[in-house]
């Protein structure tokens, strides 16, 4: 009853941002479908990506270049930095704002001094950020598939994303969950904030940096960005290995934040 | 709970921050139905104290009770019972004073029985309680904050500082809700700095000094301690000698004296006093804020 309760709070705080944030992943995933190259126009897009130096191929993906096709470019949406940065936006916010958020707010003293427990809170916000991350990802495929459904690409369906959009969710479930675990652990909302936003941040980069230098490629799998490849997805199915790795990181990290929220001082 | 369980206890309750010791050993036991004032000066520990029988803090050592359950960090079924007033009390800016009080009493699993006449004496209206809590002033959101603890009818309230940024009529209206809890059987918490308040309120009082409980007992049994301060005026000149041995002499001219005696010496005193051209006697009541400095100083 009172998980419920602290759930519904977290809603109405969080609800117009989840909107938003929701909006803006359909339309970018719908944008994405607007703009893929017909298969006349791939030679001449061939061509700008070949002139392109090393470094801005790997953002793209380097698969996608080489293999240029509409199923590409819809998975090109799918890592791209903007809708990553929508989904980063809410795990951050919410697990930070939910634990962290109230107690440098001061209003934890007046949820923790009702009868609420300490895991009750945690799972509160564990749920709000994993159906947020569900419901904002939800709409980018949804925008995906009403592209397709106004513009059909030839041999691509919109289900052909799902497998690459539940590889997202995950690689930022778990991402939530370490969210989560530095805004149990820590008395204020902003260095939480700072903290989860600047270890996503160095993941990312990390990642990035490994592939196109190959001095740091050992370090790759240090990044969790490094087992959502949608490229791979798309060409070879889902590997087991990485959703292996994301939902371990995503699991301990959960269990660790229940175990130290239960014990420290609010 | 058994009903000769007490309604909060302590026994050896220590906290400490890294070095810093912040509450020694404390031992304390409220009777249900009793309204208990909680003294001491900024930094004795009674914020520390509060948060720890809350279950909001871990105890570096010692064991406490509220309502006849231990309290742990896991466990949350006696909250239920329990209204708090934080002594900085905060809300969430983007809600409601309405949407508050809602979300708190849902939280707290009891319905909101006495609301109405909480916000009623306090002067809260609906207006107001429409606004959002940022738009409030410090006064305004204590009020909110007393009618969250209170609002549910808890059968413990541990309420700190809670005429904090009230002006008189709010206070005189929160003293007549703590004497309508009182017999009510309700039990209060009460820490404070306002002396006098606590004086008027309090059927005991513990008071804390660096972590440490240095009194705990009845507001009468520290008046009873307490020295009087007596003045004597007289219309003809006196050895004020003559009336040393009596008290301290605080001051004394001729025709004026002021002690301070002990409770026991006053017939006596008194007594003496007829035997002199006394013109007029003075014996000051003796008040917590005497003993609260004495005890401090």
């Amino acid at each position: 009853m009172s998980a419920l309760a602290l759930l519904r709070h977290l809603w109405r705080r969080h609800g117009v941002a989840l909107l938003l944030l929701a909006a803006g992943g359909a339309f970018f995933q719908w944008a994405i479908t607007r703009v893929v190259p017909e298969a006349s126009q791939t030679g001449f897009v061939r061509q700008l990506f070949d002139m392109a130096p090393m470094p801005v191929r790997v953002l793209f993906g380097e698969e996608l270049v080489a293999n240029l096709s509409a199923r590409g470019f819809l998975g090109f949406g799918y890592v791209h930095p903007f809708p990553l940065i929508l989904l980063g936006i809410w795990a951050v916010r919410v697990a930070t704002g939910a634990l962290a958020g109230e107690i440098g707010r001061g209003t934890m003293d007046l949820i923790a001094s009702r009868p609420v427990t300490r895991g009750a809170q945690v799972a509160a916000a564990a749920v709000a950020v994993f159906a947020g991350l569900a419901i904002i990802w939800a709409a980018a495929w949804g925008g995906t598939a009403v592209g397709l459904a106004q513009r059909p690409l030839d041999g691509v369906a919109a289900a052909d994303l799902l497998p690459v959009a539940g590889m997202g969710l995950l690689l930022f479930t778990s991402a939530g969950a370490v969210a989560l675990l530095i805004s149990a652990r820590s008395r204020e909302g902003g260095p939480a904030v700072s903290w989860c936003a600047g270890l996503l941040a160095t993941s990312y980069v990390l990642d990035y940096l490994a592939r196109v230098w190959s001095a740091i490629a050992f370090l790759r799998p240090l990044s969790l960005f490094r087992y959502y490849e949608p490229q791979r997805i798309l060409r070879e199915g889902v590997a087991g290995a990485d959703v292996a790795v994301l939902g371990a990181v995503g699991a301990a990290a959960l269990v660790l934040a229940f175990v130290v929220f239960g014990r420290r001082d609010l | 709970m058994p009903p000769t369980a007490p309604a909060l206890s302590a026994d050896g309750l220590s906290k400490h921050f890294g070095p810093v010791g912040a509450l020694h050993d404390l031992s304390l036991r409220i009777e249900q139905g009793e309204v208990f004032g909680f003294l001491g000066p900024n930094g004795a520990g009674k914020t520390t104290t509060i948060r720890l029988l809350l279950g909001l803090l871990v105890p570096t050592s010692g064991t406490a009770t509220v309502l006849g359950e231990t309290v742990t960090l896991g466990g949350a079924r006696w909250r239920a019972d329990v209204g708090y007033l934080p002594g900085e009390v905060a809300f969430w800016p983007d809600l409601t004073g309405l949407q508050t009080l809602d979300f708190l009493a849902r939280l707290a699993c009891r319905p909101p029985v006495d609301r109405p006449a909480l916000l009623e004496r306090l002067g809260l209206d609906a207006a107001t309680l429409g606004r959002h809590v940022h738009t409030y002033s410090d006064g305004m959101k204590q009020k909110l904050g007393l009618v969250q603890a209170l609002q549910g009818r808890p059968r413990l309230a541990l309420l700190d500082e809670p005429t904090k940024g009230l002006d008189p009529l709010v206070q005189q209206a929160f003293y007549e809700l703590v004497g309508d809890a009182r017999n009510r059987g309700l039990t209060l918490f009460i820490s404070s700095h306002v002396l006098t308040e606590v004086e008027r309120l309090c059927d005991r009082i513990a008071m804390l000094r660096l972590g440490k409980l240095v009194f705990a007992g009845d507001v009468e049994e520290v008046r009873r301690a307490q020295l009087r301060r007596v003045v004597a005026a007289f219309a003809g000149d006196v050895d004020h000698e003559a009336l040393a041995h009596f008290g301290t002499v605080l001051e004394a001219t001729p025709r004026r004296v002021a002690l301070l005696v002990a409770q026991a010496e006053l017939p006596a005193l008194v007594a003496r006093l007829g035997m002199l051209p006394l013109a007029d006697l003075v014996v000051e009541p003796p008040s917590l804020e005497e003993a609260f400095l004495e005890r401090y100083r």
